[in-house]
């Protein structure tokens, strides 16, 4: 009897407080309900756009749809179609795992090691980071023309390495040191060599941040305008390069059908990454009431 | 400050974290809540200090519910496990951070810090960063800064698991001896028998969710309302003490000890056998 | 001798580590290098060997140049002051509301794996004359016609610049504080508002100091990247003044070789300011280590 009447008199004040709570949640939902829509909403329009024949002033929705803008990103002309983006696909893919596996051995000196010149290097890496890469390209090409670098394919991917380092570096540093040198220490005394420990210890431990790395270093090489325009001359036509002068050309529905192309294949490829690494990564935490 | 838990159920995610949990804290007592890890024991802890709300059930201070009350202005003092000094304030502005909040005047905040800082014995260190102390150094201070606030109620979340023996057992002289001469009504949790039977006028055995058996220390010690209370004194230990007059004294905890002459000795607990008093000649 | 050797091995090891990343960052500072030294005069492949200091004098003197500088400088700033507070903000409501991994996916890494110039792109649909937008005004009754609102593509004001730096670097913002925030909020938030701290206070005087490190280090990258980058004011800029790195590129097409001069003074300045940034940078985050750990 008297344990049913205080549970009844317990309502009122947690049931404000809750109310309270909720209230609180529904307003800051919707501010993230709204960011979402601006996130999604030009994206979507980009898309929509892409699948209209024309879309006149003043009609808010379009009329007239079609696939003429996709057909031609595909048709066979010149630089264009298939070979174009396996070209860009393959130097974006190249660009992210040098990368990845330079910025790996390095934050590994880094973080586990000490030696000489061991901050002038941490400083020097954030360089490409500070130092915008306009200017960076400006100045490489006469060096690239000198040594033949210009307007090849190798040029292209060693550019967008360069500019990529600082960003899988940063991926890279900190899950070096949390992965610290006690497992594989552990199995060094166990007996495993040097190949066996990088391979069943030291790489399984960092293979988050590798995923990671080689999804930003992707998408990094994948979306590179101005560099590769500079070191690859023209020569080097990626995706990017024939995109980029259809966006401030006349014909919207081409300008969104490259658009949308290319947002395909990246979101593919941060998908692709992205379940890799619900593999293989860590679980995130989820306990956050002990 | 008197402490009231009634009924109180808290599930998350589909999983039945507290189960009709009630118990009441005397004014002035300092009560532990003793189990195993995932009994609910930190998760009581913060309801009482509101970063928890519970399903049902109700929080009262003095009798009054507080369930409407947020954290932050139920005065409930936390030391946590895991310390918790803000690392970009050094040890005065920590110590003075609850009485910042509370918009304490300059010279009151100092004049408090000074004499908490002299209640943990680090006199001089206000200058200090957080990480230029020890792990020991650390947790005085975020006692002090629990201290500071005039809490209605002093809640501690195993904090002294992180420390070493010697330390540990320091601390809890000082947490003893502060409890009394602040004279303030104490929650502690822990999961070492030792502790909640030398430091507290009452033990709370939690299990799962539910709340097993309240009592003092020796009714916990000699009388197992169950075999999870019993199991949980299941240890070898020995807790020094002294025998006056057929009573076994050591901190809080008092035993009946008949036929042990007066003197040092101690109390032996061996698995599946009743503790016993063992004097030491 | 055998400890010896495996001795020297361990020593040489970090170095040979390195030795990749330094190739690559010799290439970058020798590529940056060799555009700075052409600032000064100094072509070899064209026999010039002259120190010289006018370029520079004729790009901070030359008032088409300096408008440049100051119009780089204002929507570089503007953009990652707002993205800096936008993002900080965007963090503290995604950590409040404890969003799902798969609205972090949405309104966070959706907007950072988007290329720039696809932004701008959506931009000016949204935002010409006869833009998706002025077409919304036009039915609520408000734009008459399609030369109504003024385009965004050219606009002095360089707002469109802004909004797509904002869209793309305010989660960018976000993805960089939200772990640290995370955690700070579980435990050092509750341990403030155990001591009396309501949510405002907690925020400004526990969560923000305690990132201050983090939300510098997006502040500057998204500062020097819109600083720094082409796409976007070229696409969307006035056509005067321009962007800094859009006036280089120019200087650097000219077909009199000796413009590319001007160019890489302009990219010298470019470079010097983004260094005095960086170091400032460096200095802060090393103060702020000695009082952190």
């Amino acid at each position: 009897m008297s344990s049913s009447l205080s549970q009844n008199t317990s309502r009122p004040e947690l049931l404000a407080r809750k109310r309270r709570l909720r209230r609180r949640q529904a307003f800051t939902r919707t501010l993230i309900g709204i960011e979402l829509a601006l996130v999604l909403v030009p994206l979507g329009i980009i898309v929509l756009w892409a699948l209209t024949n024309a879309w006149p002033w003043p009609n808010l929705l379009p009329q007239d749809l079609s696939l003429r803008g996709v057909e031609q990103v595909f048709s066979g002309r010149q630089n264009m179609g298939a070979s174009m983006l396996l070209l860009s696909i393959g130097i974006a893919l190249a660009c992210a795992v040098i990368t990845t596996a330079v910025a790996a051995l390095a934050c590994r000196a880094l973080c586990l090691y000490r030696w000489h010149g061991r901050n002038a290097f941490q400083f020097a890496a954030l360089l490409p980071f500070i130092i915008p890469s306009t200017v960076f390209a400006m100045g490489v090409q006469v060096v690239f023309l000198q040594v033949g670098l210009a307007r090849t394919v190798p040029g292209v991917i060693l550019a967008h390495c360069i500019v990529a380092l600082p960003y899988a570096m940063i991926i890279m540093t900190d899950i070096t040191s949390a992965a610290g040198t006690q497992r594989e220490e552990a199995a060094k005394t166990l007996g495993a060599g040097p190949l066996q420990m990088i391979w069943h210890i030291t790489i399984p431990q960092l293979l988050p941040g590798i995923i990671s790395s080689l999804s930003m270093c992707y998408i990094m090489s994948f979306s590179q305008y101005f560099l590769t325009l500079l070191v690859g001359g023209g020569k080097v036509q990626t995706f990017v390069l024939v995109l980029f002068p259809y966006l401030s050309g006349g014909d919207r529905t081409i300008a969104c059908a490259y658009s949308t192309v290319f947002l395909l294949i990246t979101f593919a490829v941060f998908f692709i990454f992205e379940l890799l690494l619900r593999r293989f990564g860590v679980r995130e935490e989820e306990s956050l009431y002990g | 400050m008197q402490l009231t838990l009634e009924h109180i159920d808290l599930t998350l995610k589909g999983k039945k974290i507290l189960d009709d949990v009630g118990f009441e804290v005397a004014d002035g007592q300092f009560v532990s809540i003793l189990g195993e890890s995932g009994a609910g024991k930190s998760t009581t802890l913060k309801i009482i200090a509101g970063i928890l709300p519970q399903d049902s059930g109700r929080v009262l201070f003095d009798g009054v519910c507080v369930d409407d009350i947020p954290t932050h202005k139920r005065n409930t003092a936390t030391v946590f496990q895991d310390i918790r000094l803000f690392l970009h304030m050094d040890v005065q502005q920590n110590i003075a951070f609850p009485l910042k909040m509370r918009k304490a005047s300059r010279a009151e905040r100092t004049e408090t810090t000074d004499r908490m800082l002299d209640a943990v014995q680090l006199k001089g260190m206000g200058n200090r960063r957080p990480s230029e102390l020890s792990g020991g150094q650390q947790q005085r201070v975020a006692l002090a800064r629990a201290l500071a606030a005039h809490p209605r109620a002093l809640l501690l979340d195993e904090p002294f698991s992180g420390l070493d023996e010697q330390l540990r057992a320091e601390m809890r002289q000082l947490v003893s001896q502060l409890h009394q001469e602040f004279s303030m009504t104490s929650l502690m949790v822990t999961h070492d028998p030792d502790e909640a039977l030398v430091m507290s006028d009452r033990i709370i055995h939690m299990n799962d969710g539910c709340v097993i058996q309240h009592g003092t220390p020796a009714e916990l010690l000699l009388h197992p309302a169950s075999p999870l209370v019993r199991a949980a004194f299941n240890d070898s230990s020995s807790i020094e003490g002294t025998v006056a007059q057929g009573q076994f004294t050591s901190g809080k905890l008092t035993v009946p000890a008949p036929e042990i002459p007066d003197g040092s000795a101690v109390l032996v607990r061996v698995p599946d056998r009743e503790p016993f008093v063992h004097p030491l000649s | 001798m055998a400890l010896l050797s495996r001795k020297t091995k361990r020593k040489a090891a970090p170095y040979l580590m390195v030795l990749p990343a330094l190739l690559l960052l010799a290439v970058f500072i020798y590529g940056v290098g060799s555009g700075i030294i052409q600032s000064f005069g100094i072509m070899t492949y064209l026999d010039r060997t002259e120190f010289t200091l006018e370029y520079y004098e004729q790009a901070l003197t030359r008032t088409d140049l300096m408008d440049s500088v100051m119009f780089s400088l204002y929507f570089s700033l503007v953009s990652s002051v707002l993205a800096a507070i936008g993002g900080v903000a965007l963090s503290f409501l995604m950590t409040q509301a404890r969003s799902s991994r798969f609205i972090r996916l949405l309104g966070i890494q959706v907007p950072i794996t988007t290329m720039h110039a696809v932004v701008a792109l959506a931009v000016i649909c949204l935002f010409t004359g006869a833009g998706l937008f002025p077409r919304l005004l036009h039915i609520l009754g408000i734009a008459p016609d399609a030369t109504w609102f003024p385009s965004v593509v050219g606009a002095p004001s360089g707002w469109g610049i802004i909004v797509v730096y904002l869209w793309k670097e305010i989660p960018f913002v976000a993805f960089t504080t939200l772990t640290i925030m995370r955690n700070i909020s579980t435990s050092y938030g509750e341990a403030a508002s155990t001591l009396g701290a309501n949510g405002w206070r907690t925020f400004f005087e526990i969560t923000l100091p305690l990132c201050r490190g983090a939300i510098l280090r997006a502040f500057l990258v998204v500062f020097a990247f819109a600083f720094g980058s082409y796409e976007i004011p070229f696409l969307l800029e006035p056509t005067s003044p321009k962007a800094l790195p859009v006036l280089a590129y120019i200087e650097f097409q000219d077909p009199d070789i000796i413009n590319r001069c001007y160019a890489m003074a302009l990219n010298g300045i470019m470079a010097g300011i983004c260094t005095v940034l960086c170091v400032i940078y460096y200095v802060v985050l090393q103060r702020e280590k000695k009082q952190i750990r």
